[in-house]
């Protein structure tokens, strides 16, 4: 009995040990192609929330407490870190001045880089946003701050005066991220309720997806007429319109399914971060494109 | 280890190929995966009769013994076969056959397409659908090893030490209703349904190793209690087998209730 007990674990492990494909992408919706374009190998820790813009890639690198900024092909640039006070920086907008505007769900409050490179605290963490969530640049040049523990999102003007946008009352659960559409209506996700909300220009909020099984967004990027949408929880990127409805780009799987921030380049290229290992400091940036 | 990949999708292939081309065989076929009644109530049954099979009064104990051992054995089985599951990123055969990229020395290198034949009626043929539109269970990401396999061969093979007449059907019910059905559809590969297996014997026999040193003190005062305890014995013999025609579903999620329970009082 036990030969064959013997036999039988190593044919297990035997089996165990035939696969090598530990992380995948597939794409649903065709015409996509994927590749790995960077990863903690070329300096980034564990990236969270991103942005294209001025033809360079900013990345919130969460594992790494720094904000970067990556042309493909070099290093990335840091333009700041732990030194100037960051822990988790989250999401990120960038204004037409040059300003790079950024939260820290673990610091708190709303930062800013500007062009010269100085990091300051744009509204202090104590003024009621200890932990601060999804970042959005309103079309009239505000910004819109998730504040997660308030379940508010609050609007902040560029010399930092602060104001509610959406109150508890309106029961947002958490603020992840925000999208505007090209029409200026702006897009919450909340991955606590698993919620799309939609706040339009008249004021009011709309539940755009909601109750439905496998869905939770996790960052929003307007790009093409559509909204795209990552969602950590089950390792999936989706494309929404009002129109169409919520239909699935892409899948992630293994070490590649805890997908996070969101960007779209000018070509219509979608950036996508993935925190393999946020304390291991391991994470990928992907880049989804169009064959043609 | 590549060649032995090879194989189990030669073999894939092979049997894959069999579906999508009669609806009434793909809908047989089906069957065992979509009810459980038909899965596992032939298992159960089996079990049922090698409890009760006839013999004197120390065949039915050494049978009750290898019974009871076995039923144990399952809880690790299924154990070990989330455990790797968890680690081994594998997507079910019928996934594979969507554009996909793996990676590979740190670069996403693209997967070759393994064909697949989708059912014409059942419950993966709607899976399939469902994966084309993008509404894909996570649980179809990972088909290595099959629990299926590990669980219902460690039964099976159970009830065979139990009573070789009995231990046969089961075995080969396992092998032609519930294993075969499962490579046919595109639920799982070879590898998948051998690792499952092999996983499953193997704690099955090291279970009924183990338990030789407690034949005395543990085993014989059990069998000794189901014997003089006939029918509340039977009473919890009918959870055993109801259990089993779920493969420990529901015990599963009574854990978990009991997590969130354990947790709501904790958190006041």
């Amino acid at each position: 009995m036990r030969a064959i007990a013997a036999f039988v674990l190593s044919l297990a492990l035997a089996g165990c040990g035939a696969l090598d494909h530990e992380a995948m992408v597939m794409t649903v919706e065709p015409g996509w192609t994927a590749e790995l374009v960077a990863s903690e190998q070329d300096g980034f820790a564990s990236p969270d929330g991103l942005l294209w813009a001025d033809g360079m890639l900013y990345v919130a690198d969460e594992g790494g407490s720094a904000i970067r900024a990556w042309r493909p092909g070099t290093r990335p640039a840091l333009l700041a870190d732990a030194r100037a006070g960051l822990a988790s920086p989250e999401d990120l907008v960038r204004d037409s001045a040059g300003n790079t505007y950024f939260t820290d769900d673990t610091r708190g409050g709303l930062w800013r880089t500007d062009p010269l490179g100085r990091t300051t605290a744009l509204v202090e963490p104590g003024r009621g946003m200890p932990s601060t969530e999804g970042l959005g640049l309103a079309p009239d040049g505000d910004l819109v701050v998730g504040d997660a523990p308030g379940h508010r999102v609050l609007k902040v003007s560029p010399d930092g005066k602060v104001s509610v946008l959406v109150g508890p009352e309106r029961r947002i659960a958490k603020p992840e991220s925000f999208a505007f559409d090209d029409r200026g209506n702006l897009y919450i996700a909340d991955n606590s309720d698993n919620v799309l909300y939609l706040l339009r220009t008249d004021g009011s909020l709309h539940r755009a997806i909601a109750d439905r099984s496998g869905f939770s967004p996790e960052s929003l990027r307007f790009a093409g007429g559509a909204l795209f949408i990552t969602d950590s929880d089950n390792g999936k990127l989706f494309r929404y319109t009002p129109d169409d409805g919520l239909n699935a780009v892409a899948l992630f799987g293994g070490s590649l399914a805890n997908i996070q921030g969101l960007a779209a380049d000018p070509a219509g290229a979608l950036y996508v971060s993935v925190q393999s290992d946020l304390k291991g400091r391991k994470g990928y940036i992907l880049k989804l494109s169009r064959k043609d | 280890m590549e060649s032995i990949v090879r194989l189990s999708d030669w073999l894939y292939l092979l049997l894959n190929g069999l579906a999508g081309r009669s609806w009434l065989f793909d809908t047989m076929v089906s069957l065992p995966l979509d009810n459980a009644l038909v899965k596992a109530g032939p298992i159960g049954a089996c079990f049922v009769y090698a409890w009760w099979a006839g013999g004197g009064e120390s065949d039915t104990r050494r049978r009750r013994s290898i019974l009871l051992v076995t039923v144990a054995s399952l809880v690790f089985v299924m154990a070990t076969t989330k455990i790797i599951g968890d680690q081994v990123f594998q997507p079910r055969p019928f996934a594979h056959s969507q554009q996909s990229w793996h990676l590979e020395d740190g670069r996403l290198v693209e997967t070759a397409k393994l064909p697949y034949r989708a059912p014409l009626n059942g419950g993966v043929a709607n899976r399939y659908r469902a994966l084309t539109r993008g509404e894909v269970e996570q649980n179809d990401l990972v088909s290595f090893p099959s629990d299926h396999a590990g669980f219902f061969v460690a039964l099976a093979l159970g009830i065979f030490l139990a009573s070789r007449r009995a231990g046969g059907v089961a075995l080969a019910w396992t092998g032609a209703a519930i294993l075969l059905p499962r490579i046919v559809t595109g639920m799982h590969s070879p590898l998948d349904i051998a690792a499952g297996a092999a996983i499953g014997a193997a704690w099955l026999f090291a279970f009924q190793f183990a338990a030789r040193p407690a034949r005395r003190w543990a085993l014989e005062p059990l069998t000794g209690w189901t014997l003089r305890h006939e029918a509340l014995a039977a009473a919890l013999l009918f959870f055993v087998a109801f259990e089993s025609a779920n493969v420990l579903t529901n015990v599963r999620d009574l854990a978990g209730t009991g997590e969130e329970i354990v947790d709501h009082v904790a958190g006041g």
